[in-house]
């Protein structure tokens, strides 16, 4: 499935997905140092950006759902009716998250959107790379910070706000479950797991290319490179989602060396 | 006229074909639909639309054919939904799918309700009156949207194109000597 250059853009020197359809009212951005980054539950500004954000974030997951209905017509109907379920689902999830906006003042487009899960996930061409990277990477990593913001907003006596990320993490945990279930499916033949590594590989690349570099700060003044992204590993939502013992090990490991890294910087 | 099982199969299993294009055509229009409330709602309706597909491929299997049987539509009826799968224009991709093509199917529905036997046929039945009732509620949600949004009311001449396109062909199964084997998809 090779995209020609009208369907790409060039992104600090890595080939993305051009972004999917968006209204005149929203600034669309492309790397984190043009959009906002707070994270303050004390601040109406920052509370609102985080939230419009994860409304976009919501929509790009039901295109990039929706995206692969399209993509990949001959995949097994069961995945299919999965993958429609999602994007359901992920519809639901954005008129949450707008709803919350709007209900603290706030306005569909108020504050710079960036669509890199998009950029990204679709690049990938092959079904198991592509369930692999958005679900069981991406929609994987939400559910353990869904959780940690979730506890963010009811430490601050945001219930409404926490008890909305309670019910989306819920759904999230089906979207990984389905995956991790075809991913083994998918893994008993060579070729696909070629995929599979092929597609980490890319990710991989972009992750290291899109990395903010000492000094650059979002557009409300937040050091990038200095944000501690460590997160804790939601455990009995991955069990739940299909993880198995050993792997949610290695995840701890590899949380427990990245943080031991990251102090040591 | 008596429809055998053969003839329910058929009408069944085209009808299956027909809403998985119909689910792939909502899918395309997700990303590239600029509007937020319109891209929602289509992404919504994936979902129903699945569903009717799962429910009409359920019943081909009881009519002896594979389960999640489809069978293509013939020529004019592949047309009709390529040319509405070509559409770019939000205002008239509303029209189009839910004042053309839903409106068209519900027809369709009543119409194969008004000659195949109650008793004989009562699962089809069952599964024909659902879809019809959840396609009207889906066509009720796109209308308030549009109340909601006047923007997006589209003058109305391309659905009503399309309906009188599609009613004037006698039916929207392929002709076929033998019973096809086109797999689930």
């Amino acid at each position: 499935m090779p995209y020609d250059a009208s369907e790409t853009m060039d992104v600090r020197g890595v080939t993305l997905r051009r972004d999917p359809a968006r209204e005149a009212c929203f600034v669309i951005a492309h790397h984190e140092t043009e959009v906002r980054s707070e994270r303050n539950y004390d601040s109406v500004g920052a509370v609102r950006s985080m939230l419009h954000r994860e409304y976009n974030n919501e929509t790009q997951n039901a295109e990039i759902a929706a995206q692969t209905l399209v993509d990949f017509p001959d995949a097994p109907w069961e995945l299919r009716m999965q993958l429609a379920r999602q994007v359901w689902d992920e519809t639901r999830h954005a008129r949450m998250f707008l709803r919350r906006v709007i209900a603290m003042g706030g306005k569909k487009g108020e504050s710079p959107i960036k669509n890199g899960d998009w950029a990204i996930v679709c690049m990938i061409d092959t079904l198991p790379g592509r369930l692999l990277v958005q679900h069981r990477l991406f929609e994987g990593g939400v559910m353990d910070s869904f959780r940690q913001v979730g506890k963010g907003f009811r430490d601050n006596g945001d219930d409404e706000t926490a008890d909305m990320l309670d019910t989306i993490l819920a759904d999230e945990i089906q979207h990984v479950r389905f995956a991790n279930h075809w991913l083994r499916e998918f893994a008993k033949q060579p070729r696909a797991v070629m995929q599979m590594a092929n597609a980490l590989t890319f990710v991989s690349n972009v992750f290291k290319a899109l990395t903010p570099k000492p000094g650059e700060t979002s557009i409300d003044g937040v050091d990038l490179a200095a944000v501690d992204h460590a997160i804790q590993i939601n455990i009995e939502d991955r069990q739940r989602a299909g993880f198995t013992e050993a792997e949610l090990a290695d995840l701890i490991h590899r949380d427990a060396t990245e943080n031991l890294s990251q102090l040591g910087s | 006229m008596r429809l055998s099982v053969r003839d329910r199969g058929e009408s069944v299993a085209t009808l299956r074909w027909i809403h998985v294009r119909l689910m792939e055509t909502l899918a395309a229009w997700v990303p590239t639909t600029p509007e937020m409330e319109v891209k929602l709602l289509f992404g919504a309706h994936i979902w129903d639309v699945a569903q009717h597909a799962d429910a009409l491929g359920k019943r081909t299997f009881e009519l002896r054919m594979p389960l999640q049987h489809s069978l293509e539509p013939n020529d004019p009826y592949k047309q009709l939904l390529a040319e509405l799968a070509q559409v770019t224009d939000t205002s008239q991709r509303i029209a189009g799918f839910y004042d053309g093509v839903l409106v068209a199917l519900a027809n369709r529905y009543r119409s194969y309700l008004s000659v195949t036997d109650s008793l004989l046929d009562a699962p089809t039945v069952r599964i024909f009156e659902h879809v019809a009732s959840e396609q009207a509620r889906m066509i009720r949600e796109a209308h308030e949207l549009v109340a909601q949004l006047p923007a997006l009311a589209a003058n109305d001449g391309a659905a009503k194109q399309f309906v009188e396109r599609e009613s004037a062909l006698e039916t929207f199964v392929a002709p076929r000597a033998e019973p096809a084997t086109v797999g689930a998809s």
